[in-house]
């Protein structure tokens, strides 16, 4: 227990670190390879608490329900910590600033303080910090009318889970509808935070007009469905799961179809985002434990696999500015390594053999075709189409043409997080027997705390 | 006996895979290895893969027992069952894989020397390491997760394959259109895969190999829809009518690739799968004559595009794709043993035509020298309107591609932009300044 505190204590600690070390008077190179090593050591911590979480509930924090690791929030961990890190090891330096990155790392502490906690309130003020910290990023010239659009869209859903919350932990217990509607209100406010279709339009708008880092930075982690997990799944109607998951699937194949046309590569990462994180939903709600483990896996291996995807992009909008996906780049001879690696992100987010993605994707189709026995081939749609436009990303990215004149190599710490990312990926998706088997009785317990109809630590 | 039988199996499909890890790490590193030693080690990988699947092929017929499963326990498992790394060896599956693996040791040997120097050597061989591992795991799959993986795995490899030469824009434009196929075979493909494990309860192909669907525990109509999408699966690997328009596109690529995809395995995995799967078939009529009809239909239609092609790799192309429609004709009609000869004799045949035609022009300046006079091309003038007709039917390849592009791909897209429209209204951006850019773009 001591040792898992003190690793607990690591995840909370290294934001920090940055955090204080932003308020001191260093030069900004310096600031970042220490929120780099503090990411490392976050990112470290988290996987090595992953892999001893077993199936039991560990409270650090005795008698209160703050900082609490059991199988289901051990997977969703490392997702901070993995975006955080190649956020501030990737970013280039023109576009690096002490506020940033203290920014980043504020933002890095409260999503993984909000998957620590299963406390409602607590939880919708995590909600709320994160999305201040992402409007906040947005406050240039440039991205105002993306603040604005995001304001619209974030700040509603802050107030409706705010609402919820209050309806269904305040007076759900003496009111008879305050439960229900409650239950509705979150539910809309998830559905806002996730981009699920009719309310996903801000989603890949950010992530074209906006800013992609902290986009990725705000969106990867996925809070939407950790909200939904602990503060809606155990008290939902099957009414309730059944809509949100038709929403889900018919999301996952809407953003998947229009990605494919994209003309603009941010807008079309936007998009398969929209549809990877509503599939991650849609198993959430599948009521079948294969369902939610693999949602639970398709949520790391999507998680991972998109913020490298970002990277890759903000790296080479550096050296050649705006990615257009009507055109062939070429440059395969210059970047021979970012293609690799951009190609196995890609890989991993459509599921294929040999990448965490695939497990996560067999155990999600299988789940929900038992739960929704038509639709639940949604999942199979939304994969095929999203492996056409990542292959046409990667072959509008670096393939097409003979590119001539020098251009900036790639950077050895960039070059380190790009691997690693995809070492894990592959690694992980070679022998995904044990994250496999502990997220398959995170999902049983999720299952049994549903039928007690309370979150509470099994 | 069995053990042995275990160890030899590892073996012959460890060898690509460490054949891939053996090049792609050191080029991962920066530090790729030099070409001599490439070569070394995919002709070694490629040897070690024959010599066990012959001492695989020789165990089979010492014990005479007609079908074994060799499992190595579970790669993951979920709650009501366990994806098995399970593999059935019987005549077919060893057979196929015999062939698979004398083929990919025969074109590697010949890409050594046909890519000597070429940029991107190395990549070649990671990428056909890669296909070598797809073909085995097809030929021995004994799951169906398994059969999914190694069909993915020769999809991926195809495509990178087809897009070899990426500096070339025809190139990766013809992989990104293989690829479509490709996705839509394998999304077939995965939702036959569901629906065996989902109404089975197990993804173990033992049974449907075997002909035993009842043990299954399926009905008619569920063996039916199973058999339908694996029609599909196969449709698209395999290039039979509507998704003909991939191949003569898929050519692009090396010469040695083309051989060892379009030629001689690639090609067959489809046919192949078909013949496994034969059992499912048997169960309906509706799905035979279906099956049948698309061989015998791809099969004239491959005949008359590959009499109007000019370019010779495009022309045997057309005539593999004749071939496998004949062999999908005779699996429908229940033929099995006839058409795995026919595969494995037309793969051999095929593999040697395609990797001689870089050297056709060598060979008839040789065969004119010989002669003493021009060879001409024999033949009567094309005189009558149908026959015109004819003609630029097969000029244009049937106009399978105008048709999808036109009945699938265009309203597709049509719609996503709508769509796309709506969402940029959505966030304030003017709907008339984005329509005009749709009209503007191709």
């Amino acid at each position: 227990m001591t040792a898992r505190l003190a690793v607990a204590a690591v995840l909370f600690a290294a934001p920090l670190v940055v955090v204080a070390a932003a308020r001191l008077d260093l030069a900004t190179e310096k600031l970042r390879r220490i929120a780099v090593l503090a990411g490392a050591a976050m990112s470290l911590a988290a996987l090595v608490l992953l892999a001893w979480t077993d199936d039991g509930c560990h409270r650090f924090l005795a008698g209160t329900p703050l900082l609490r690791v059991d199988g289901f929030t051990a997977v969703l961990l490392p997702i901070p910590a993995v975006t955080w890190l190649a956020t501030v090891a990737v970013t280039p330096r023109s576009r690096l600033d002490r506020a940033g990155l203290s920014r980043t790392a504020w933002t890095t502490l409260g999503t993984t303080a909000a998957f620590a906690t299963r406390d409602p309130w607590l939880l919708w003020l995590l909600w709320s910090a994160s999305t201040v910290a992402f409007l906040s990023s947005l406050a240039r010239p440039e991205t105002l009318h993306a603040r604005g659009v995001a304001a619209a869209y974030l700040l509603s859903s802050v107030v409706l889970l705010g609402v919820g919350v209050g309806l269904v932990f305040g007076v759900g217990e003496r009111v008879s509808w305050a439960r229900e509607v409650g239950l509705w209100t979150m539910v809309v406010a998830i559905l806002i935070r996730k981009g699920i279709f009719p309310l996903h339009a801000w989603v890949p708008h950010e992530f074209e007009r906006g800013r992609l880092g902290p986009s990725v930075l705000f969106s990867a982690p996925q809070l939407g469905s950790y909200a939904f997990a602990v503060l809606v799944f155990p008290h939902a109607t099957p009414a309730m799961l059944r809509t949100v998951a038709v929403l889900s699937l018919v999301t996952a194949v809407y953003g998947a179809a229009v990605a494919v046309c994209q003309r603009d590569a941010r807008r079309a990462c936007g998009y398969l985002f929209v549809s990877q994180s509503a599939l991650v939903l849609a198993g959430l709600e599948g009521t079948s434990p294969e369902a939610i483990a693999g949602a639970l896996v398709v949520w790391l291996a999507s998680a991972v696999a998109f913020t490298g995807i970002a990277r890759c992009i903000l790296v080479l909008e550096v050296r050649r500015g705006r990615l257009a996906l009507t055109t062939f780049h070429g440059g395969y001879e210059q970047f021979p390594h970012l293609a690799t690696s951009f190609l196995g992100f890609g890989l991993a987010c459509i599921g294929f053999p040999g990448t965490l993605g695939f497990a996560g994707e067999e155990l999600l189709v299988q789940g929900t075709v038992g739960a929704f026995p038509l639709l639940g081939f949604a999942v199979v749609v939304a994969s095929a189409l999203t492996g056409f436009t990542v292959l046409r990303m990667y072959f509008s990215f670096f393939c097409g043409r003979r590119v001539t004149g020098s251009m900036k190599p790639l950077l050895s710490h960039e070059l380190l997080v790009f691997g690693a990312l995809a070492v894990f990926l592959v690694a992980a998706g070679l022998l995904p027997e044990r994250l496999v088997s502990s997220r398959l009785t995170a999902a049983h317990a999720l299952l049994e705390q549903r039928t007690q109809g309370a979150a509470r630590c099994p | 006996m069995h053990r042995i039988v275990e160890v030899v199996l590892l073996v012959m499909l460890a060898a690509p895979a460490a054949l891939f890890a053996a090049v792609a790490i050191p080029a991962g590193c920066r530090r790729p290895l030099p070409e001599r030693w490439t070569a070394l080690l995919t002709r070694s990988a490629m040897l070690t893969s024959f010599v066990a699947s012959l001492v695989l092929l020789f165990a089979y017929g010492r014990t005479g027992a007609r079908t074994r499963e060799i499992s190595y326990g579970a790669w993951f498992s979920s709650g009501h069952g366990q994806f098995a790394l399970e593999f059935v060896i019987d005549g077919h599956s060893l057979g196929f894989a015999v062939l698979a693996t004398a083929v990919c040791g025969i074109v590697a040997a010949f890409s050594t020397r046909y890519l000597h120097r070429e940029t991107g050597f190395d990549r070649y061989f990671m990428q056909f390491s890669l296909f070598a591992l797809g073909i085995m795991l097809v030929a021995l799959a004994g799951s169906i997760e398994l059969l999914f993986a190694g069909w993915e795995l020769l999809g991926l490899s195809s495509t990178l394959l087809v897009g070899f030469f990426h500096e070339r824009r025809a190139a990766v434009e013809n992989a990104l259109r293989v690829f479509a196929v490709y996705r839509a075979s394998d999304a077939a493909m995965l939702s036959a895969a569901v629906l065996l494990h989902h109404w089975a309860g197990s993804g173990t192909l033992s049974d449907v190999f075997a002909g035993n669907t009842a043990a299954l525990g399926i009905t008619g109509g569920q063996a039916l829809v199973i058999a339908l999408l694996l029609l599909v699966a196969v449709a698209g690997k395999s290039a039979l009518l509507p998704f003909s328009g991939w191949l003569p596109r898929a050519m692009e690529g090396p010469t040695p690739s083309s051989a060892v995809y379009y030629g001689a395995l690639s090609i067959h995995a489809g046919c192949f799968l078909l013949l496994r799967a034969q059992s499912l078939f048997a169960e309906s009529i509706a799905a035979q004559v279906l099956a049948a009809l698309v061989g015998a239909a791809t099969a004239v239609y491959a005949s008359l595009a590959g009499r109007a092609q000019s370019d010779v790799k495009s022309a045997l192309a057309y005539a593999s794709l004749a071939q496998v429609g004949v062999i999908v004709v005779e699996i429908a009609c229940g033929f099995t043993t006839l058409a795995f000869l026919h595969i494995v004799g037309h793969a051999s045949f095929r593999l040697l035509q395609l990797l001689s035609a870089p050297n056709i022009l060598h060979d008839l300046r040789e065969l004119e020298d010989r002669l003493g006079e021009r060879v001409t091309p024999s033949g009567r003038a094309v005189v009558g309107a149908w026959q015109r007709g004819l003609y630029v039917f097969a000029l244009e390849r049937g106009f399978v591609d105008a048709l999808l592009d036109r009945c699938v791909v265009a309203p597709f897209r049509r719609i996503a932009r709508a769509f796309d429209r709506c969402d940029r209204l959505l966030c304030g951006e003017g709907w008339g300044t984005r329509a005009r850019q749709d009209r503007r773009s191709p």
